[in-house]
């Protein structure tokens, strides 16, 4: 009997995997690098050995197994993937810009594997980026965790499936002037959107309530107990008071960021990383204590009225509060060089090699929920790792190499001209949008807006 | 002089017979002079497709709507109608598995004053699952005819309505316009990843989290209602006709046919498939080789649609173009190459399709399965797909699909071998009656005259923030067009005017581009349509928001060529 149950699950296990994406994981040898680990200092004319996409050793002088690709990358610098807590490359669809609350959204159903943005974000040795939901909604919806392996036609392949799941928040003017002042319903301002956010915790007690008493009635015998209806908005907010979610929540002002960690509290809410946070460096004690971090920008301010009070000081202060704080992009240009981002903090601040680099490889790595597989280089962690020409807070830092569990994905001497995966079959030029700032974070939200009407009466 | 005679009496035998059986349906007599004189036809000695096999010369006998036989030397019906087919080509009558022919758009419904954009009622929100595709359907449309024209006897309707799910799908004939011609309602519920723009669901993000939450709910809702059937002192279930319209597909007694764009939105129908387990149907398919294997697992049909890209790249001399402008060109010219060679691949992996109409003018429907046959795809395979590998999607092979005794009469007679680039469609059989058309050896009168886009035109756009209006200005240049559109501007107070972009003219569809710049952003518009004389119909797709009616009308006198 146990036997055949072995057999049938072994079978099952066979079927799923068939359906399940296969990603691709080297072996690897890189010689004597110097090896930035972050967590374990700098290694000189060290060697990494890579097999079947993790990190399997880290020394001098190791020998490769045959068949392995070598690199010989003396004088140059190894250090880890980076990783990029906001970012919204690779996606068709960034905001469901439609109702304030949309927690039951998921960004992994609109995953473009063919967005040139994935190569370009390579090339800046980003290997890992928090694909995230707009910033329409006080709730947005479910982001996804993407390993950068460019290449693939499979959405479901650039997944990191076992990152956990993350969600968008957002307070102040973004979910207030889309719903608010766009359509005339609440949020109309920040107290709205505390309240939408209580309101929607509330109604996610009531409902988890609701199910589990069905859940009880249904196991009796003979039940005729009748399903509730089914919402996966409530249910994915149920999830987040059980600590299933880390919220990632857009905002700007000390007050706001305050209230969240509030509400939080109420709630018993222990999961949240704060994004943007200009105003990040008024609150550091209390984001040290409550919360799993701040990711902001190294220098990117005044583009709208609560974006003003600004620093460039933002990143060390919260550092050094003892805040995890990393630096992202929200943006397909910045993505390119988060290695100057995070240097820029030298220039301000003061941070150390070690502070600076954390704020782009194992900060993000604890704020996604997967500090144990990447953001260091380790043994045992997946082979995420950039090859640096000079030493990457340097300004004359240039990636040569970019390698996502073991394989290579760039490399600046293949660097073709024409990287697309996809071409149109009828364009000869393809149009290129450039977005500024912000309109990356409130991308296809302008027809929702009254500001934004388009073609219409006023 | 005798026999004719005899003939001639016989035939009035047999009407006034048949009136005698059908007493109600038959008139005695017909003061319109409209009614054809016989419905039995014999075609003789014709080369005949029959679907199984290769062709032959044999007879046909045609009568009460339906194949009364197929072979050599079949003895010719005393009341038919003999037609000579030693030069006609006669094949099973084609099968659209999704046009729209004859569906009208239904109305936008009225929005309440209150309306709570986050949480509309299903029918503003484009959820009406429930709506019988039938019920926009107008028989006497005269798009029906044209498609008639190409050879295609059946369709299956699919419903114009906006957003997510506008109903249901059913198959006609497209036969003589006062017979009844509905052959099956509710064949299948219609999906598209369309929102409705400003409401809930907005996005494909919404649509994919609402397709699995109504889903869920009406399986929910099912079990709720068996409860409440087989016990006392339960609940009453609440009506509900959106969740109802589900219960089909729940139950796996009709399939959902998602319409899809490309690759990524057929990647998502088959993610919804995998998760649900629903029978489907994906329709309008136009890329996606690398999906076989998932359509293959989740014995999910397809629909190849029959548009193909507009072939630019071929066209375009560079001279002295640089190494890099080469590559490019030539990678757009392996992706339109792509396209022609889709059917064929899905041949060559197994994959039985069928074709759709969808978004495609009549005139382009044969000559774009031609060229999918110039591009690798067998001829057996084409006419699979449009005979009988459509009539098993849609559950109707066993009247039609093939010439076989006891099917229906739907026939397309061609002057040549239909995949041969001269052959034209001569006549057409559906249901039993016959339609003749003009061929090139008939042919009387001398091409239409073509009408002229040059000039200035006024046009009309409606989006649901009102209806705008603006001033269109097409030149004719050395090569191609250049044009101008003027606009409301979009930050308040006056016109705008932006060039035209990305112009094409082919036939009498001419389309163009130009950007609006909105709030620093800049937005995409697109505007495709015909233009007939000093008529232009067309819409307007604004990126990521979707299409509008866009409709134009020339200033007299106002061509500027010539």
């Amino acid at each position: 009997m146990k036997n055949l149950i072995y057999i049938i699950t072994a079978l099952l296990l066979l079927n799923l995997n068939s359906l399940q994406a296969q990603v691709k994981k080297g072996n690897l040898l890189i010689k004597n690098a110097t090896v930035l680990t972050i967590t374990n200092g700098i290694q000189e004319d060290t060697d990494i050995l890579v097999e079947n996409g993790l990190i399997k050793q880290i020394g001098k002088g190791i020998a490769a197994p045959s068949n392995t690709p070598v690199v010989e990358a003396s004088g140059k610098y190894v250090m880890p993937g980076i990783i990029d807590a906001h970012s919204h490359v690779a996606l068709s669809v960034v905001n469901e810009a439609s109702s304030p609350i949309t927690a039951e959204v998921y960004m992994g159903d609109v995953v473009n594997p063919f967005d040139i943005g994935l190569y370009r974000a390579l090339a800046g040795g980003v290997t890992v980026s928090n694909a995230m939901h707009g910033s329409a909604n006080a709730i947005g919806g479910r982001n996804v965790t993407l390993k950068h392996r460019y290449g693939t036609l499979n959405p479901e392949e650039l997944i990191m499936t076992e990152a956990p799941r993350t969600i968008k928040f957002a307070l102040g003017e973004n979910p207030t002037r889309v719903h608010g002042r766009g359509k005339g319903i609440q949020p109309r301002s920040r107290m709205g959107v505390e309240a939408i956010i209580r309101n929607g915790f509330n109604e996610a007690i009531q409902y988890k309530k609701k199910w589990e008493a069905y859940e009880k009635a249904a196991g009796q015998k003979n039940s005729t107990a009748i399903p509730p209806k089914y919402n996966l908005r409530l249910k994915t907010l149920g999830d987040i008071l059980d600590g299933k979610l880390i919220i990632h929540c857009h905002s700007y002002r000390a007050d706001e960021i305050n209230m969240l960690i509030n509400v939080c509290k109420d709630f018993g809410i222990k999961n949240i990383v704060f994004t943007h946070v200009n105003e990040g460096f008024k609150v550091a004690p209390e984001l040290a204590a409550h919360t799993m971090g701040a990711s902001v920008f190294a220098d990117w301010w005044a583009y709208k009225f609560e974006v003003y009070y600004s620093t460039s000081f933002n990143a060390a202060i919260l550092t050094k509060n003892g805040v995890i704080t990393s630096i992202n992009s929200d943006d397909a240009e910045l993505i390119r060089h988060l290695y100057h981002e995070a240097g820029k903090t030298q220039r301000y601040g003061g941070l150390t090699d070690e502070e600076a680099l954390a704020l782009i490889t194992i900060n993000p790595a604890k704020q996604l929920g997967i500090a144990d597989k990447v953001g260091s280089i380790e043994p045992g962690k997946q082979a995420d790792l950039v090859i640096f020409e000079n030493h990457p807070l340097s300004v004359y830092a240039i990636p040569q190499m970019t390698f996502v569990d073991g394989i290579k994905y760039f490399d600046i001497n293949e660097d073709d001209h024409d990287q697309r995966l996809k071409v149109s079959a009828t364009e000869m030029v393809e149009p290129i949008y450039l977005m500024e700032h912000d309109h990356r974070c409130m991308h296809g939200v302008e027809m929702f807006s009254e500001t934004g009407q388009f073609f219409g009466t006023h | 002089m005798s026999l004719l005679n005899r003939k001639t009496l016989l035939l009035l035998l047999m009407v006034a017979a048949s009136n005698v059986f059908i007493l109600a349906a038959v008139a005695q007599s017909d003061p319109t002079g409209g009614k054809r004189v016989t419905g039995t036809y014999a075609i003789k000695n014709a080369t005949v497709f029959t679907g199984n096999g290769s062709a032959t010369k044999v007879d046909i006998i045609i009568e009460n709507g339906l194949i009364g036989g197929v072979g050599k030397n079949l003895k010719t019906p005393i009341d038919a109608q003999e037609i000579k087919g030693d030069s006609m080509f006669i094949y099973p009558g084609f099968i659209d598995v999704s046009g729209s022919a004859g569906v009208k758009t239904p109305p936008t419904p009225e929005k309440p004053a209150d309306l709570d954009p986050s949480n509309p009622p299903p029918h503003i929100a484009g959820i009406t699952p429930y709506v019988d595709v039938l019920e926009s359907f107008d028989p006497a449309d005269e798009e029906l005819g044209m498609w008639r024209k190409t050879g295609i006897t059946m369709v299956n309707l699919i419903p114009n309505g906006e957003g997510m799910l506008p109903g249901n799908t059913a198959v006609v004939l497209i036969g003589e316009a006062d017979s009844y011609n509905t052959l099956a309602s509710s064949t299948g519920m219609f999906a598209k990843f369309e929102a409705i723009r400003g409401l809930y669901p907005g996005t494909t993000l919404g649509v994919m989290a609402k397709w699995r939450e109504l889903y869920q709910n009406a399986e929910l809702a099912n079990k709720h209602q068996s409860l409440f059937a087989s016990n006392k002192g339960l609940v009453r279930p609440e009506k509900d006709r959106v969740l109802e319209a589900f219960y089909p597909i729940i139950n796996q007694s009709a399939p959902v046919i998602f319409k899809v764009k490309d690759e990524l939105e057929l990647r998502r129908a088959l993610n919804l498939q995998r998760e649900k387990g629903f029978r489907m149907v994906v329709t309008g398919v136009n890329e996606g080789v690398t999906l076989i294997p998932l359509i293959k697992e989740t014995k999910t049909q397809v629909i190849l649609s029959a548009n193909l890209p507009e072939d630019t790249a071929s066209k375009k001399e560079l001279k002295g173009a640089s190494e890099e402008i080469t590559a490019n060109l030539d990678r757009v010219k392996a992706a339109y190459k792509s396209h022609l060679e889709l059917a064929a691949a899905f041949e060559k992996e197994g994959v039985p399709f069928a074709f759709s109409s969808q978004d495609l003018k009549s005139e382009n429907f044969l000559k774009n399965i031609r060229l999918m046959v110039e591009n690798g795809l067998s001829e057996e395979a084409a006419l699979a797909a449009l005979t009988i590998n459509a009539a098993k999607i849609l559950e109707q092979d066993h009247i039609t699909g093939t010439i076989e005794k006891g099917k229906l009469a739907n026939l397309v007679i061609t002057t040549d071998s239909l995949f041969k680039s001269g052959a034209e469609v001569k006549q057409v059989f559906v249901d039993g009656y016959l339609f003749t058309y003009e061929t090139n050896g008939n042919k009387k009168g001398g091409k239409e005259k073509a009408t002229d886009i040059t000039g200035s035109w006024n046009y009309n756009t409606e989006t649901p923030q009102g209806s705008s209006s603006g001033e269109m200005i097409i030149k004719k240049e050395s090569e191609g067009f250049s044009g101008t559109i003027t606009f409301d501007n979009p930050a308040g107070g006056g016109k705008k005017t932006a060039d035209m972009l990305a112009i094409k003219q082919s036939g009498s569809t001419f389309e163009f581009q130009f950007t609006v710049d909105v709030q620093g952003m800049s937005l995409s518009v697109t505007v495709s349509g015909d233009f007939s004389g000093d008529d232009y119909k067309g819409k307007m797709t604004i990126t990521d928001f979707g299409s509008f009616p866009f409709t134009a009308t020339k200033s007299p006198d106002s061509t500027t060529n010539n």
